[in-house]
């Protein structure tokens, strides 16, 4: 595809992307922060909808021979230390690489130095890659997914019992805590979310 | 349109439409749902406007020419915009920074909140640069590919950020 039309294409799948980043409120440092204490659930319902989703959809896409996957490789101490790394900035900065942007388009000011501080971050790590993955340097496994670890079970069918598993959670995390208790909405009636001042 | 003017959706809702995004993404781009390389290519061409010898390593050169990661850099304008258009809608007002730091028992003051915003900027790229993906790229895309790496990166984002969380903030609101 042609660099414009995949401009036009990113532009139109960001925008569906920061609606639901928005009205969902993960966007907000507190609900994000929240998951962390354990205090709001709102981010991992998410995380859990769209990768059982993402589960569906790719178990079809490869079964019919559409698409490829494209896991990440599990190169161990980049892993183990970057991801730590990540969660200590997700809890400081209140924001993930993806919703900091959320955050700017629904108007928070603080956002930007957050956009600025990860430029300077990238930076910081592409002039310093192989310093640091040096220190870091424990192997790597490769590009290995669960499915080839698994060899009697396709990847389809690993991945609809994986996102059946998922729905699973999901129910019992909703009967633990329905997702209106954390938007402190009644329950039983709608109409008092949008008087709600307290949008987080 | 109604569901655009409404205050909140359900994180299962969102999660959903999230989810289905991957697929334009693996048929079109052929590639997963991520964020964090966006900044990659951004530092590249905005370093080069003082640097340009940064071209010539190879990392940031990867990030400035090849196609899918200009179609990133467009995905997360068009999260801005998304979110931009949805708070309109529904008719919420901006702010300087998220009324919800309050409620984690945070500073409102500018400075604090520009600081932290700063610093919390930099530790996430560097984690999500040395991880090799961030919360969309080895969360959501990864585990939805049954990734072992990314299951382990995860594991470690949750771990990082709860500890770090109860280290700064209150629990009670």
């Amino acid at each position: 595809m042609e660099i414009f039309w995949l401009v036009i294409l990113g532009l139109t799948m960001g925008i569906i992307f920061g609606v639901a980043l928005e009205k969902s409120c993960v966007m907000e440092p507190g609900v994000l922060i929240g998951q962390f204490l354990f205090k709001d659930y709102t981010m991992l319902k998410m995380f859990l909808a769209a990768t059982a989703t993402g589960l569906v959809v790719l178990s079809g896409l490869t079964a019919l021979g559409l698409a490829e996957l494209h896991p990440k490789s599990f190169v161990v101490g980049n892993i183990i230390v970057g991801g730590t790394i990540l969660g200590a900035g997700i809890a400081i900065a209140g924001a993930c690489p993806g919703t900091v942007f959320a955050q700017i388009g629904r108007g928070y000011k603080d956002a930007w130095l957050t956009v600025i501080g990860g430029i300077m971050g990238a930076a910081f790590y592409g002039y310093n890659k192989s310093l640091i993955d040096g220190v870091l340097d424990m192997g790597s496994l490769g590009k290995i997914t669960y499915a080839e670890l698994f060899p009697p079970l396709p990847f389809w069918m690993l991945g609809l019992i994986t996102a059946a598993a998922l729905v699973v959670v999901m129910i019992a995390l909703e009967m633990y805590r329905p997702w209106k208790v954390d938007r402190g909405m009644d329950q039983n009636n709608d109409a008092s979310a949008r008087s709600n001042a307290a949008h987080a | 349109m109604d569901l655009l003017r409404q205050n909140v959706w359900s994180p299962y809702l969102a999660g959903i439409i999230i989810g289905l995004l991957q697929i334009p993404t693996f048929l079109l781009v052929d590639t997963a749902l991520g964020a964090s390389s966006s900044f990659v290519t951004g530092t590249g061409f905005i370093f080069s406007l003082f640097d340009s010898s940064i071209t010539e390593i190879k990392y940031f050169a990867k990030y400035m020419s090849k196609d899918k990661y200009f179609w990133q850099s467009a995905l997360v304008i068009g999260i801005a915009l998304g979110a931009l258009i949805s708070y309109k809608a529904s008719g919420r007002k901006a702010s300087f920074s998220s009324a919800s730091w309050k409620n984690i028992g945070a500073s409102s003051a500018p400075v604090a909140r520009l600081l932290q915003g700063f610093i919390g900027g930099f530790v996430l790229l560097v984690g999500a640069r040395i991880a090799g993906g961030c919360t969309s790229g080895h969360g959501i895309s990864g585990l939805a590919q049954l990734g072992v790496g990314s299951s382990v990166a995860v594991a470690a984002m949750f771990a990082g950020g709860i500890v770090t969380a109860n280290l700064l903030y209150k629990r009670a609101s």
